[in-house]
């Protein structure tokens, strides 16, 4: 940390001179003249001034900001959003090898129950396919140079992070319109209940060894993992729009050059958290749970997948009579 | 070798604006309206405590913008100065973020009136092209250091405030001032 | 972390070549096919030249030694030329002006190589389009009007505007030009710069220029700035100042009424109110006189009446100049404490002490102030007066002005036959050439013509008022922005009303543009000095010689060949030229040109600077001192770095030039002086030699008088003239002896040609013979009027000139803020070359006006917002307000480089198509008002009032 203030130090002070000769002939000045100490230290407090540029932030001769911000992107970030993604990747790899999935009990019953309308799947996707390009983009554009770079040409390089900027910046708005949907129309479902604590405490079931072995936590229509993650994504997904907005627009939004920093920290922050989010959330509709990906293609769930990962919400269904079949 | 740095003699500048001119004189050809590369600014303007100070890319020794860049089409060359190789760069404006100094400017193109490729003082060093070559004219200006010269903004400083060369030489000329000047206690560091 | 490349040789990513682009194809075409070609595919106006961006880098290049054209410091550089396209600039470290400093105008000075916005053939209005002549056309089309308006009006119906943007040859023959044509009515920018000093200094202690040289103001130990802001307008003479200020510990004093630049570096600033620098000084005066910080043995030998200026200062005591002036007590006591304990020092002024009406007194003030203090004539001392243009003190020189022929001769029928003996010209044909007739008791040969500041009013008053034939029908504005000029609605209704309006010049200008004319309009395009050579004069007297860096561009022609070419129309080419070779293209010799100044010019000793020994110089700048300006070695030993004049005698007589003038620590031979004896030897009964004070090494160990043929014999000296010499001398004087042998004698014993005498306090022959208080005409304190009111109405030279008239009606009522007019760094003169730069023009977009807070929070008007400010007299303009503490309250400051703008209205449209300067915007002038020097004329541009309102 300290190597970062020794060289902006020794950049501002070859800049201003200041520092090091701040008593240079100061008794003899008289008042109509800057003492240097005065004028270093409006200048380190960020002093505005008069400039003929017209360029942004030209009036400004130095912006200070905790430069920890740069160690902590290259450091601890770009890592954790490439352990966010192949992480986790891995970790369910390894652990649906040992743990193998979680199979519907008595198969598929065939019966298709309606549980998502057509307009709900698609605001999903509408959300879903963007963010997985901007998780792919975003990597390449926070970890790209440590991860990447190293072990592909200058020119393809060049090639591949433009395009990642690009691709970044366009599915930037339909993400940010499904997120809107989704976090608006679907939260009623997503509220927390009581018996989403024992769905904790057993993990859902998922897990075939041990004290976890057999068990059928209850869930509602959302279980609580599922909650969690909406939660996570609808809390996250602000943030990550939000300052992605700031980063995106700014013409529009004019921020500093500091809030563009923090911005750019929340906004890798909460990436890295959707990431991991994601892959559970993939991994578990897809190969975990038999029968859950269906959901998100027709709308439709086998009626044997509603009772075993959400009996609460098949009994209410049944007994006030929304209950629908496919015909 | 040697580790290119600007200094400027604030208690000489007298915002005359040579420095900005020589830069777009000596770049014209990769500069257009409305992107100064250097810029001269008053604090205090009008007002006891009136100090000037002309301030571009100060080629830090650890440079806040090579360290943010996306990209990473920043490079140092063996002199210390920091350079960018505007085919890599991906018009992100992170750098403009990073730089204490507000070096990195962008010119307006693009999607959503996005930033274009960002260009910022080069020392007169050029870019990644062939010295001298069109490109390197086109994208980044002029190449004096390859012709062992130093950039025109400080060689042209009407009150030689705008100092540019080996930092050693350039604190060594600015410490003989500071004698002159009378100064007690005046101890580099 | 991957901070450096891995490898050195950077790959080059897809180079974006794909086949020629329309870009580059016509890019090639310009530089290919040139001329006709380029025009038919870009069309008129978009005609253009290689550019530097299109020359590879490896073309041979060739190094033209060039000299900066924007202000009078002169800045030298190196131009690197390839293919004839200037591509480069270098630094001339060398340089013993700027060791390779540059303003941002300087560092900017390239781009008259590219000439985006140039005029580019000569044109003509015809009913209000711009139509495009050829040369033969456009001269025959001038001349045939010319004579047409001479028959019917006589000679002194043209006007001949001039500029300081000539070499020294261009002024010379321009002035010649206008003295063959029969008028005086010929004058240039100077009018309106330093024409009161030149005639305030003058008449003080002998010659009107910068005393000392920017190198020296290194030796000071005390820098006095008044109404002078080197920071913005002679930046590069900061350098010099800044090592005064560091090596010797010199005070820095600022007197101006604005914290400038300059005032950011001072020990102290005085924010005095516009328009009294007169008690300021006489404040100042007082201190000194009341603690006998005089210098009293320097007064006794070498200063005629300082008795007068003692029982004028006693009139100022602390306390009344605090009240006229604004400043504390203290600090006008400060500012004398610190020039009376830090000797030697200099006083700096430039326009903001010489644009007032009451400048020429001003000018004299300062100087009496270093006579005081004995600051004169000494290393570190004198009165630097910072001159504006690049070769305005070449211009003044070579009598580019009303009231002089070259030399400062005058007009008398003495000065004529001066001049005719130089030019080889019978006498009586010159004298043919002018009108005969006496106006209003006047004869027009030796009557100063109509002023560069009033040349309108020569074409609005009514001739019976005027002391010539007509008034002025048809003007020529070469080189001169009229959007300098105050009264700028005056000056569009005179544009209007003239028969003829002749523009020349690289740009179209406003004289141009502004007026509301259908026809009768010419735009002839002339090139910049870059395009041509000739010799330059900085302010500090020393010349250069400025080699041609590329040939001209566009169809433009340099001053001199249109000049030519004009005369050969009108007739009087032969006589023109008489002296003058011509070489096989029929174009002018300039080194016989320069060798025709040498041969006249001896009253200032511009007669040593011969076209070879100023080419030595130039070509070896790098051999002369940054600090003494002085050759230790090389091809011009000894010599002061362009032979600042007086440079005496023949060029044989290797005179090595005068840096430092009435120093009488030197011998005459090598740049020594003293007091020129130019009043007589006594004034009612006093004498006005020098009393014991003498330069070094002079035979005559007292004062003398000027040195005539007589003087020589009954000195006995005359035998050491050659037969020929003799020839020429007898019954001439050292003015008029085109042998030099007068001078050359004179100086062999130690002696000033031109004598020596005591400088004086008083001029008998002015308006006020000591500096008088007097109040602006337009002024915020109306309760100081009646103890210092202006002069009485009274006719000037030609023009009758108001002053109680309008000073009686009380304005302030209605405009209460105090204006004042200045410069900004990035720009020059009227701005039209400047603006047409666009890295200049990028640094500042919009003309503005300086409010301080108070002012601007009194009408609700913020930073930024636009404003109608309007003039005492009723011009308005519609500018950004600019809320700065850098103006006291109830005081406003403009730039006055802006045009193309007029009552909020655009002007673009008159100009003709490409040639709209990048940036326009409204006059200061034409919210500035009334007001000239009894003496020159100068306009009052520095203390006038104004109303601002949020528009």
């Amino acid at each position: 940390m300290n190597k970062w203030f020794k060289h902006i130090g020794i950049a501002i002070a070859l800049l201003f001179s200041v520092t090091a000769f701040a008593h240079d002939g100061a008794e003899h000045e008289h008042d109509a003249q800057a003492n240097n100490g005065q004028i270093w230290s409006q200048l380190k407090a960020g002093a505005e001034g008069y400039t003929t540029s017209t360029s942004e932030f030209h009036a400004q001769p130095i912006n200070t900001y905790d430069l920890r911000v740069l160690e902590l992107r290259s450091d601890l970030l770009a890592p954790a959003l490439m352990a966010a993604l192949f992480g986790m990747i891995i970790i369910f790899i390894v652990f649906i090898k040992v743990n193998g999935i979680s199979k519907l009990h008595g198969g598929f019953s065939g019966k298709l129950v309606y549980r998502w309308s057509k307009f709900d799947v698609s605001i999903h996707w509408l959300g879903a396919i963007p963010c997985l390009l901007l998780i792919l983009t975003g990597l390449t554009l926070l970890a790209g140079r440590f991860f990447f770079q190293p072990y592909i040409g200058e020119g393809l390089w060049s090639n591949l992070v433009y395009a990642a900027k690009q691709v970044h910046d366009f599915m930037a708005i339909p993400f940010m319109l499904g997120w809107a949907l989704m976090t608006a129309l679907w939260a009623k479902n997503q509220l927390p209940k009581m018996y989403d604590v024992k769905w904790m405490m057993v993990v859902g079931g998922y897990i075939n060894f041990g004290p976890f072995k057999g068990k059928h936590p209850d869930a509602g229509f959302a279980n609580a993992g599922e909650k969690l993650w909406f939660w996570a994504f609808a809390v996250f997904g602000l943030v990550i729009s939000a300052s992605g907005m700031l980063l995106l627009f700014p013409n529009l939004f004019e921020p500093s050059r500091t809030l563009s920093l923090i911005a750019l920290v929340l906004h890798s922050v909460s990436a890295i958290i959707i990431t991991a989010f994601s892959i559970v959330h993939i991994f578990m509709a897809t190969v975990m749970s038999e029968g859950g990906m269906e959901c998100m293609v027709s709308g439709y769930c086998d009626e044997t997948w509603a009772t075993q990962h959400h009996n609460l919400w098949f009994d209410e269904i049944k007994e006030n009579g929304t209950l629908k079949y496919k015909e | 070798m040697a580790t290119m740095k600007f200094l400027c003699d604030t208690k000489r500048c007298i915002e005359c604006n040579g420095c900005v001119t020589a830069c777009k004189n000596e770049n014209d050809s990769a500069l257009e309206w409305g992107i100064q590369r250097r810029r001269v600014v008053t604090i205090n303007d009008g007002e006891k405590g009136e100090a000037s100070i002309s301030i571009a890319c100060m080629h830090c020794s650890d440079a806040p913008c090579m360290a943010v860049c996306p990209a990473n089409c920043f490079y140092k060359t063996e002199d210390g100065i920091v350079l960018h190789d505007k085919d890599t760069c991906i018009g992100c404006g992170y750098c403009l973020y990073a730089c204490p100094f507000g070096a990195p400017q962008f010119p307006q193109g693009g999607a959503f009136g996005a930033r274009g490729k960002m260009d910022k003082c080069t020392f007169c060093a050029g870019g990644p092209e062939e010295n001298h070559s069109d490109a390197e004219r086109q994208k980044y200006g002029a190449n004096r250091v390859a012709e062992g010269k130093l950039p025109m903004c400080a060689e042209l400083c009407a009150t030689k405030s705008l100092l540019a060369g080996d930092a050693e030489i350039v604190s060594a000329i600015f410490r003989e001032r500071v004698a002159y000047r009378g100064s007690k206690n005046a101890i580099w560091g | 972390m991957q901070l450096t490349r891995k490898s050195n040789t950077a790959t080059t990513v897809e180079k974006k070549t794909l086949g020629i682009s329309r870009r580059q194809f016509m890019k090639q075409a310009g530089i290919t096919s040139g001329g006709i070609a380029a025009v038919s595919l870009l069309g008129t106006g978009m005609m253009r030249r290689a550019e530097a961006k299109d020359v590879p880098h490896n073309a041979p290049t060739e190094i033209k030694r060039t000299v900066c054209s924007a202000c009078a410091v002169g800045c030298g550089l190196y131009a690197e030329v390839q293919n004839g396209v200037w591509t480069g600039q270098e630094p001339a470290f060398d340089h013993p002006f700027n060791a390779g400093g540059h303003c941002a105008k300087g560092a900017a000075l390239r781009e008259h190589g590219h000439g985006e916005k140039r005029l580019k053939y000569p044109m003509k209005l015809v009913d209000g389009k711009w139509k495009k002549l050829s040369w033969e056309q456009a001269l025959n089309e001038v001349g045939d009007q010319m004579l047409d308006i001479r028959k019917e009006s006589g000679p002194d119906s043209l006007y001949f505007m001039g500029s300081a943007k000539f070499s020294n040859e261009g002024c010379y023959m321009y002035r010649k030009f206008a003295a063959m044509w029969g008028t005086n009515n010929v004058d240039h920018s100077a009018r309106i710069c330093h024409s009161t000093t030149v005639a305030g200094v003058a008449n003080t202690w002998g010659y009107g220029a910068q005393t000392n040289s920017f190198n020296d103001i290194q030796n000071a130990n005390a820098i006095f700035f008044i109404g002078a802001n080197p920071a913005e307008a002679h930046p590069v003479a900061m350098q010099h100042i800044m090592i005064a200020k560091e090596r010797n510990n010199a005070k820095l004093i600022v007197v101006d009424p604005r914290f400038t630049r300059t005032a950011a570096h001072a020990d102290l600033h005085c924010g005095l109110r516009p328009g009294t620098d007169i008690p300021f000084i006489y404040g100042m005066l007082w201190h000194i006189f009341e603690n006998g910080w005089e210098d009293k043995t320097f007064i006794q030998e070498r200063v005629f009446e300082m008795e007068s200026i003692r029982v004028e200062a006693k009139k100022f005591p602390p306390k009344e100049v605090a009240h006229i002036t604004g400043c504390s007590e203290e600090e006008v006591y400060q500012a004398a404490k610190l020039m009376a304990d830090n000797r030697p020092g200099t006083v700096v002024w430039c326009m903001g002490g010489t644009q007032h009406h009451v400048g020429n007194a001003n000018t004299r003030a300062y100087c009496i102030l270093q006579l005081a203090l004995g600051n004169m004539g000494v290393k570190g001392g004198g009165t630097n007066i910072f001159r504006g243009h690049d070769n305005v003190q070449g211009a003044t020189d070579l009598g580019l002005l009303f009231d002089t022929l070259p030399g400062y001769y005058g007009l008398k029928t003495g000065s004529w036959k001066h001049w005719s003996h130089v030019w080889d010209l019978d006498f009586d044909w010159v004298k043919n050439r002018f009108d005969q007739t006496s106006y209003l008791g006047r004869i027009p040969m030796n009557t100063p013509g109509i002023p560069c500041s009033r040349w309108h009013d020569g074409v609005l008053e009514t001739p019976e008022k005027l002391a010539q034939k007509d008034r002025i029908r048809m003007a020529f504005f070469w080189g001169q922005s009229v959007n300098t000029e105050t009264r700028q609605r005056d000056v569009r209704d005179a544009l209007d009303k003239m028969d003829t309006v002749v523009v020349v010049d690289p740009f179209p200008t406003m004289a141009g543009v502004m007026h509301r004319r259908q026809n009768g309009v010419y735009l002839l395009p002339a090139c910049t000095q870059f395009e041509t050579e000739g010799s330059v004069s900085n302010s500090g007297r020393s010349q250069q010689w400025r080699e041609k860096v590329i040939e001209p561009l566009f169809e433009s022609k340099t001053d001199l060949e249109i000049m030519y070419r004009l005369s050969q129309k009108l007739g009087f080419a032969d006589e023109f030229t008489k002296r003058i070779g011509k070489d096989a293209n029929d174009v002018l010799v300039i080194e016989d040109i320069t060798r025709e100044i040498n041969r006249g010019m001896w009253t200032i000793g511009m007669s040593g600077q011969s076209p070879e020994r100023l080419k030595l110089h130039t070509q070896n700048w790098g051999t002369f001192s940054n600090k003494t300006l002085e050759a230790v070695g090389g091809p011009a030993k000894g010599d002061t770095y362009g032979l600042p004049w007086p440079c005496w005698g023949t060029p044989e007589q290797k005179h090595p030039g005068t840096q430092i003038l009435y120093n009488t620590h030197k011998h005459v031979l090598e740049g020594g002086g003293n007091f020129r004896a130019r009043f007589g030897v006594e004034y009612k009964g006093e004498n006005l030699l020098a009393e014991g004070s003498y330069s070094v090494g002079s035979e005559i160990q007292d004062g003398y008088p000027e040195f005539t043929a007589a003087m020589l014999k009954q000195l006995g000296w005359w035998d050491e003239l050659t037969a020929t010499e003799k020839a020429e001398a007898e019954g001439r004087n050292w003015k008029t002896d085109l042998s030099g042998g007068i001078q050359r004698v004179a100086m062999k014993h130690g002696c000033i040609p031109y004598g020596n005498a005591k400088a004086r306090c008083i001029v008998w022959t002015f308006p006020d013979a000591v500096p008088v208080h007097r109040e602006p005409l337009y002024t915020p304190r109306r309760d100081l009027v009646s103890k210092y009111p202006t002069y009485d109405d009274m006719q000037v030279h030609r023009l009758p000139t108001l002053y109680k008239s309008i000073q009686e009606k009380d304005t302030a009522a209605k405009y209460p803020l105090g204006l004042t007019s200045g410069r900004l760094v990035e720009y020059e003169g009227g701005g039209e070359e400047s603006r047409s730069n666009p890295w200049l023009a990028e640094l500042q977009q919009e003309m503005f006006v300086e409010i301080n807070p108070a002012d601007a929070a009194d009408r609700a008007i913020r930073d930024g917002d636009t404003v109608w400010l309007e003039g005492a007299e009723g011009g308005r303009i519609k500018i950004k307000a600019m809320v700065t503490p850098r103006v006291k309250p109830g005081v406003t400051w403009m730039p006055y480089h802006f045009a193309g703008e007029m009552h909020g209205e655009s002007l673009a449209a008159n100009y003709p198509e490409g040639t709209v300067p990048y940036v326009i915007g409204e006059s200061a002038n034409t919210a500035l008002t009334y007001g000239y020097d009894p003496v020159t004329q100068m306009q009052e541009t520095k203390a006038s009032l104004c109303q601002i309102v949020k528009a």
